[in-house]
């Protein structure tokens, strides 16, 4: 994704601007000056018409909206139950804290670590790491850029695991209904939390690694 | 474009670059970049808004105070009312005292109207009792606190739970009733009321009330049958099996099965009592113990009687009946020895009761305007005791032997006074009929067995043989005396038959002689008889002549002396002329 691995290097630059590269189809264009260029205007490549940049538009607005609406998101999801089970004898609500609570209780600590893991702390920590990216772009643009980029690469392959939560609910539910015997209900906790990780997926979609070097190619 | 590539990259072929494509320039689709920001707008609104769902919407905290905390789980029980659930136990913790404990109850926003001061809570767990069971969803469920909500709208977060479930709910259509009793008999919370033998409604509780030592028992009447109960309607106890030996017979009642086991209530209007409107809720009614005392008419104040007998009173217990000529008007209540030093003798003394009102048109027609007042009762009956009243004991039932006392008016009594002390009248007695015919068949049995039979037998044995020997003796005579006599009265017989003869001839001419008579003077052609009848008419015409003259010698007195006037000239054409 980024186009250099260290910081010594300078991009190819063409006559009109900088080169730019299609994220699709690998047809590396000519840039177009900016007096050229309308305003507003988008460049396609011309080949695969698959929208150019130099950099994302707007990536870091994008990029904390997301994590902020995440934020949000993140209380509720974890203050509210999840999920409800009905059995024969009563109906009882789960909290992911509370699940997380009920597993370490009963002994099950290798269960209660990967659920705390999958949906407590991953989503704090995405959710931190992605503002620190947002903020470090226009802050800190110097501040160890190789291990943000790597923070980065991490999120974006943490961010695939992320709706495991869910699937067990929506599988849960789906799967156990056996009437007044025994049902599953997933609650509007599960929304919420469902949210938070479509939103921190969001949010590492938008963010463009370039941006992690823009400021050192611009000033440097 | 080459000198910028001369410029800037030095290290790049200009060419290659110049044949690189230009990328197409399109006319921007986009909006403004503001519209990002909506992503955490609306983030915001559904977390709020599930805030307000969760946090906002919760309605208040109250504590409820239980003996125990049996089946109730943090976090678990549900408080429902009307099986809708309203609430959810938050903690369960002992009270300062540790006496008991207090459940802490987080209601929802929706049933926060039921925090109020005269809500119920209750927990409903699986009940057996007589009355059926209840609570049979909680044995799988788990308990639950049952909520009667209140009608008052003072607020208020602590509670007092009761400990069983409360018998009416408010808002349940029918109404309660107090009944006053001296005994609870078989009743229980939850037996039945029954009207004509159909369950229309159920004991809801009762109360010993110490300070005047009565039994309040409510019962819940439901709609629509609590109509039926009127200001006279009679409630009585049909509790179990009644079954009774006394002087009317051996009787057994029972309303229903149910009631039998489990008690019960019985309630109807006196016959001949005109249709009421409907008893208002907690009207008092008296519970009576049977359905003959209950439909009995009004007894109104009884009057203590005492009655001295001197004779045994086996068979007279308690509350038997004190009969006026045939109509129970009274009860026994005690019967016990007493001593009479005079005669040294122990009768028996009876204190009763006698209901004056039941004396009816009696005590009317006895004394007027006397109601309520128990000199002027006792007045009216000493009255009746003037005019002969005593009391008898009678056997009421010849097979058990049971007695009761009859008042009568026994004429051949000697005159007798009723004395009242401290409102309780002495009633003189009369010998009962059964203990009369005793004594007297005592003494005719002791009068005969006084009788020398023996002696008797024995003379009379030698007086008919001493009778037999002159029978014996007289025979001879008599045969001879007979056939003299015989022969006399063959010797006058021809004689007799003449004269017979004689006198049957002289009164056949009798009777003709009578029967010329007879002719002569009835028949209506005899001459005597026409003679007289022309006689008569003779006379007769006689008569009227000297009527006519002596008339006109009235009007004419002076025809006497000048004789008859010619008569008058007629009034015709002769005086003209």
């Amino acid at each position: 994704m980024s186009a250099a691995t260290g910081g010594s290097l300078q991009p190819l630059e063409s006559a009109d601007g900088p080169l730019l590269g299609c994220e699709s189809c690998g047809l590396v264009s000519r840039g177009v000056p900016p007096d050229r260029l309308p305003e507003g205007a988008v460049l396609r490549c011309s080949r695969c018409r698959h929208p150019l940049h130099h950099e994302k538009p707007f990536s870091v607005q994008r990029t904390w909206s997301c994590v902020i609406a995440a934020a949000i998101l993140y209380v509720p999801a974890n203050a509210m139950p999840v999920m409800s089970t009905t059995s024969a004898f009563d109906t009882n609500t789960h909290t992911l804290l509370g699940g997380i609570h009920e597993l370490w209780i009963d002994g099950s600590w290798g269960l209660a670590v990967i659920v705390f893991v999958a949906s407590i702390a991953v989503p704090v920590l995405k959710i931190a790491a992605l503002g620190l990216l947002a903020w470090s772009v226009r802050r800190a643009p110097d501040w160890r850029r190789l291990e943000r980029a790597r923070l980065f690469r991490l999120i974006e392959l943490v961010g695939h695991w992320s709706m495991l939560d869910v699937y067990v609910v929506v599988l849960l539910a789906a799967c156990v209904r056996f009437g007044s015997l025994a049902s599953a209900h997933p609650e509007p906790g599960l929304l919420a939390f469902a949210a938070v990780v479509v939103l921190t997926l969001l949010a590492a979609h938008s963010f463009d690694p370039r941006l992690i070097w823009r400021d050192r190619q611009q000033h440097g | 474009m080459a000198d910028i590539s001369e410029e800037d990259g030095p290290a790049t072929p200009p060419a290659a670059l110049q044949n690189l494509p230009r990328p197409k320039v399109e006319r921007p689709r986009r909006l403004g970049l503001s519209l990002v920001w909506l992503v955490p707008i609306v983030a915001l609104i559904v977390a709020g808004s599930l805030f307000v769902r969760t946090v906002i919407l919760v309605g208040p905290r109250i504590d409820i105070e239980f003996a125990t905390a049996d089946g109730i789980e943090p976090g678990k029980t549900d408080v429902r009312y009307k099986e809708v659930i309203v609430g959810k136990v938050q903690t369960v913790s002992l009270r300062g005292d540790r006496k008991r404990v207090i459940v802490t109850v987080r209601l929802d926003r929706s049933a926060a109207g039921l925090a109020v001061k005269d809500t119920q809570f209750w927990v409903v767990r699986p009940r057996v009792g007589a009355g059926g069971i209840s609570g049979l969803g909680t044995l799988l469920s788990g308990a639950y606190i049952g909520t009667d909500a209140g009608e008052s709208t003072e607020p208020r977060d602590s509670f007092v739970g009761l400990e069983g479930p409360p018998f009416v709910l408010r808002g349940e259509p029918g109404s309660v009733f107090v009944l006053r009793a001296d005994d609870l008999g078989s009743l229980e919370v939850g037996s039945p009321v029954l009207y004509r033998r159909i369950r229309v409604g159920r004991v809801v509780g009762y109360t010993l009330d110490p300070a005047i030592d009565e039994i309040a028992v409510r019962v819940f009447v439901e709609a629509p049958y609590h109509t039926l109960v009127t200001p006279q309607t009679r409630f009585w106890n049909a509790s179990g099996v009644d079954l009774q030996l006394s002087a009317s017979g051996l009787t057994l009642n029972a309303q229903s099965v149910a009631s039998v086991l489990a008690g019960g209530i019985a309630f109807e209007m006196p016959r001949g009592v005109p249709k009421a409107a409907p008893a208002r809720p907690e009207s008092r009614f008296v519970l009576f113990n049977d359905r003959r005392a209950a439909l009995a008419p009004e007894d109104g104040p009884p009057i203590p009687v005492r009655m001295i007998f001197d004779q045994t009173a086996r068979g007279l217990g308690e509350n038997a009946p004190i009969d006026f000529l045939g109509v129970e008007i009274g009860r026994v209540r005690t019967v016990s020895l007493d001593y009479d030093a005079k005669r040294q003798r122990f009768p028996v003394r009876v204190m009763a009761d006698i209901y004056p009102l039941r004396l009816g048109a009696v005590r009317g027609a006895l004394f007027k305007g006397t109601d309520g007042d128990p000199a002027a009762e006792l007045a009216v009956l000493k009255s009746m005791v003037e005019r002969g009243l005593r009391a008898q004991l009678r056997t009421g039932n010849l097979l058990t032997g049971q007695l009761y006392v009859a008042l009568d008016f026994t004429a051949k009594n000697t005159k007798a006074t009723a004395t009242i002390t401290d409102g309780t009248i002495d009633l003189p007695t009369a010998p009962g009929t059964l203990s009369e015919v005793q004594s007297q068949v005592a003494e005719i049995v002791q009068k005969m067995s006084k009788v020398p039979f023996e002696q008797i037998g024995n003379n009379l044995a030698s007086t008919l043989g001493q009778a037999n020997a002159a029978i014996a003796q007289l025979t001879p005579e008599a045969r001879k005396a007979l056939s003299e006599a015989s022969a006399a009265i063959a010797q006058l017989t021809p004689e007799a038959q003449k004269t017979l003869a004689e006198v049957e001839r002289t009164l056949n001419r009798a009777q003709a002689s009578l029967d010329s008579l007879d002719r002569n003077l009835t028949s209506p052609n005899a001459p005597l008889q026409r003679n007289v009848e022309e006689t008569m008419e003779e006379l007769h015409r006689a008569a009227q002549s000297l009527r006519i003259l002596s008339d006109y010698l009235q009007l004419h007195p002076e025809s006497l002396l000048r004789g008859k006037p010619g008569d008058a000239a007629l009034p015709t054409g002769r005086s003209k002329p």
